[in-house]
């Protein structure tokens, strides 16, 4: 795992050591060989996991979302090269420097085997985001959406740590390659209940879970976009991940413990999705269609049967992918008319139809066409919720269809109908943004030939 | 003032802890203490007005209040055991006056009325003295009486200190408030964890000791004693304001950064001895204190105009030399990766 950190780290002094007209190739070039090594971690050979050594792992579930994260980091460094360039040397340099560091700490947290650690990295991951959020983000708005997300995580989180520190002194070690031998059920008591509470409340509030979710549209929206991407890809994965691994360990409370959570997630999902069909910004809507995808995998994580995971899984990955996607998107309208309102650039298609190919793309796999893996995801966890229990089939398909309005909702008013009058002087499609967004489908695409890589650990 | 007469003062103030926190004669100690308070009057007093005055008034009468009350259980523990040495307290009643005498010294609740007013009035460089010497010695004695000292009464001084910090922080815009505020809310956590496991309070001092060395020293370079002046920063010096960001993060208590080192050990301590609730209660509670450090950084260093120029500059006499500025930025943001080192504390 260090060939894949200490390069990571080393991204650091390279941004430093650049010359001024090469930081931005380089940084780019040695992030795209990095998420190359990290491909090789995809091939996990049998039911166990791949123990590099005491403190790093990497098993089916989090090597996915590995090689996510580091094919994410060239990608945040293309799209960024726009709204960066009027800005002194010095301060492009922080920037990226702010990534890379964000990037270490999210390749430590997923391959981390101690809770402890994990823990430690999770709350690291947010003083950089904190740091790109507050200092480039573009309206006054976003001060305010810096410290909701930073003290919505940490008033989550802090429970998770004395949680930890708990079951350490009940179980002895904290390591993950032993609970997962070792585990006994929890006892029946109040103390257990609220153990659980505090586990995953820290989850609930990252993922982020309905009644929590008020941080999101504002950072998602407020941040640049290196930011959304990296907020709507992975860290609201890192939440996931986390739900995955420590349910493990807190049967059999998990039964009727989880229930208000998969009430306010399987109602949640459809809000949020009804409030994107009337949402006037775009970065909101696909903020809060996060909220919905992320709903459920809430659901399928708490249900806790083998096809669920798979299809959280393969959801996680899938979402990471459209979601950064689409604000790509939303970022290429935002540099060429200073606006995010939808309706102030509309008939793209006429103008931009390149673009309008990608947007095409990104919002059918946003709905969930097949074959796409977006619908593995999604098909899965309908069908285990459906058999945990029969109702849950209305709302789950009433999801899938405000999914598939809003969607089109957005691709329509953006790309068809007739452009208004103030865009048709809008600079054509760069190569870079075209790049970006073929970078994007094309995992998406290949993934769909072969989605058993992404399913997890009960394939 | 005259740099012979500072130098000798300088060497009492020190003296003077050294006294206490090398006796073992109750005596003994209790002279340190008055030598410690007679000494840092003047230096309280360097800027000679009415606001410094009435500072170094009330922290005379405090401190003096709290001797007296640290006489008065040393002559209790007298009464009972009938010797003066400083093994354990022998009485609960001579125990409870003790702590509630050194408290008041530290400037936990619900003696912390005396903090903010007093480093308000006195000088940048004064207040870091007051802030981090002068909570040396009453720590000290604390830590040496810690298995006799009563539970109750310094949980809930603990627990009230953080609070109080916490809220008492918010409202305020003058930089040397908001460290009195911090510095009682850290007095609190190393109050909570002084009967579990004394070494993880000087472990905090330690740390916040250097935390509080690096704002002050920060504060004392660009001569700010107001958030606004203070946001005025990055006009003069840019990288101040990187380091007042990393720094403030680190007293704020989050990983990556070793102001998270001693919240955690001490969460872990406490949770070790079955007390769940408490550390919760006490992490959220740190939480408010992070709020009004973050509000620092945003006006400080996360909203900086696009590119220098030369609007709004600070008039200032002198540059201030910062001494050991790099060392202590290292200590006070980089040192959570030692923490195994701990284990040589057993």
């Amino acid at each position: 795992m260090l060939k894949i950190i200490i390069p990571t780290i080393m991204l650091m002094p390279l941004t430093w050591l650049s010359k001024k007209n090469m930081i931005w190739i380089n940084t780019t070039t040695y992030s795209l060989l990095i998420s190359l090594i990290s491909l090789s971690l995809l091939n996990q050979p049998n039911n166990n996991s791949l123990n590099f050594s005491l403190m790093f792992f990497s098993d089916p579930l989090s090597a996915p979302l590995l090689v996510l994260t580091t094919w994410l980091l060239p990608l945040m460094l293309m799209a960024s090269q726009h709204h960066l360039s009027k800005e002194p040397l010095i301060r492009k340099k922080l920037y990226i420097t702010m990534l890379a560091m964000l990037q270490t700490f999210l390749i430590m947290t997923f391959t981390a085997t101690e809770l402890i650690s994990f823990f430690f990295l999770f709350e690291a991951t947010l003083v950089p985001t904190l740091i790109i959020i507050t200092r480039w983000g573009n309206q006054t708005e976003r001060l305010n959406a810096g410290l909701y997300f930073l003290f919505y995580t940490l008033v989550g989180s802090l429970p998770l740590l004395v949680a930890l520190i708990s079951i350490q002194n009940l179980t002895g070690s904290l390591n993950f390659l032993l609970i997962q031998y070792w585990n006994q059920a929890l006892p029946d008591s109040w103390s257990n209940i609220f153990l659980w509470l505090a586990c995953m409340m820290a989850f609930m509030v990252k993922m982020p879970m309905y009644g929590l979710h008020l941080w999101l549209p504002k950072a998602h929206v407020e941040a640049p976009i290196a930011g959304s991407m990296v907020l709507a890809a992975i860290l609201l994965k890192l939440g996931g991940y986390g739900m995955l691994r420590i349910t493990m360990m807190l049967n059999p409370q998990t039964n009727f413990m989880a229930y208000p959570f998969l009430m306010l997630s399987l109602w949640g999902m459809i809000m949020t999705s009804s409030i994107c069909l009337r949402q006037t910004d775009l970065k909101s809507l696909i903020a809060y269609s996060s909220v919905s995808h992320m709903a459920l995998v809430i659901v399928a994580v708490l249900i806790q049967t083998p096809w669920s995971y798979m299809g959280a899984t393969a959801l996680m990955i899938a979402h990471g992918l459209t979601s950064s996607m689409l604000f790509c998107l939303a970022n290429s309208n935002y540099e060429r008319t200073h606006s995010r309102t939808m309706i102030l650039a509309r008939g793209l298609q006429t103008l931009l139809p390149l673009m309008a190919a990608w947007w095409l793309l990104a919002s059918l796999t946003n709905l969930a066409l097949p074959p796409s893996i977006n619908l593995i995801g999604e098909l899965f966890v309908v069908m285990s919720s459906f058999s945990w229990s029969n109702i849950t089939i209305i709302l789950m398909g009433a999801n899938i269809t405000i999914t598939a309005l809003y969607s089109l909702y957005m691709l329509i008013t953006t790309q068809r109908g007739k452009y208004t009058h103030h865009i048709n002087s809008i600079k054509p499609s760069f190569t870079r943004e075209n790049a970006l967004m073929a970078l994007h489908m094309t995992p998406l695409l290949l993934l769909s030939l072969n989605p058993k890589i992404i399913l997890g650990f009960t394939y | 003032m005259n740099p012979l007469i500072l130098t000798i003062i300088l060497m009492t103030v020190f003296l003077g802890t050294m006294i206490v926190m090398a006796s073992s004669h109750w005596l003994m100690i209790w002279i340190g203490f008055e030598m410690n308070l007679l000494a840092i009057i003047p230096i309280l007093m360097k800027k000679y007005n009415p606001r410094a005055m009435e500072a170094s008034t009330k922290y005379f009468l405090t401190q003096a209040t709290a001797s007296m009350l640290l006489m008065m259980a040393i002559i209790i523990n007298l009464m009972h055991s009938g010797q003066w040495t400083i093994t354990k307290v022998f009485n609960p009643t001579a125990s409870i006056i003790m702590t509630l005498a050194l408290a008041m010294k530290l400037g936990l609740t619900p003696f912390h009325f005396w903090v903010p007013e007093v480093t308000q009035g006195i000088s940048l460089t004064s207040g870091l003295i007051l802030l981090t010497w002068q909570k040396l010695a009453p720590m000290s004695i604390l830590y040496q009486i810690s298995p006799s000292i009563n539970l109750n009464i310094l949980l809930t001084m603990a627990v009230l200190s953080i609070l109080v910090g916490g809220w008492g922080g918010l409202n305020q815009t003058q930089l040397r408030k908001i460290m009195a505020y911090s510095s009682i809310a850290h007095m609190g956590w190393m109050a909570a964890i002084l009967v579990y496991n004394p070494t993880l309070t000087m472990l905090n001092m330690l740390i916040y000791i250097m935390m509080t060395l690096t704002m002050f020293m920060l504060f004392i370079h660009s001569s700010s004693t107001t958030t606004l002046s203070l946001s005025h920063t990055w006009n003069k010096a840019p990288l101040i304001t990187t380091l007042i960001l990393i720094t403030l993060l680190s007293m704020g208590g989050l990983p990556p950064l070793s102001g998270f080192m001693p919240k955690w050990m001490i969460i872990q301590e406490l949770t070790k001895n079955s007390s769940i609730i408490l550390p919760t209660l006490m992490a959220i509670m740190a939480l408010l204190n992070l709020y009004f450090y973050m509000r620092l950084t945003y006006s400080t260093s996360l909203t900086m105009f696009p590119s220098t120029n030369n609007m709004k500059m600070k008039w200032q006499f002198e540059t201030k030399q910062i001494t050991l500025l790099p060392p202590l930025i290292i200590a006070s943001s980089l040192l959570l990766p030692l923490t195994p080192m701990l284990s040589i504390l057993d």
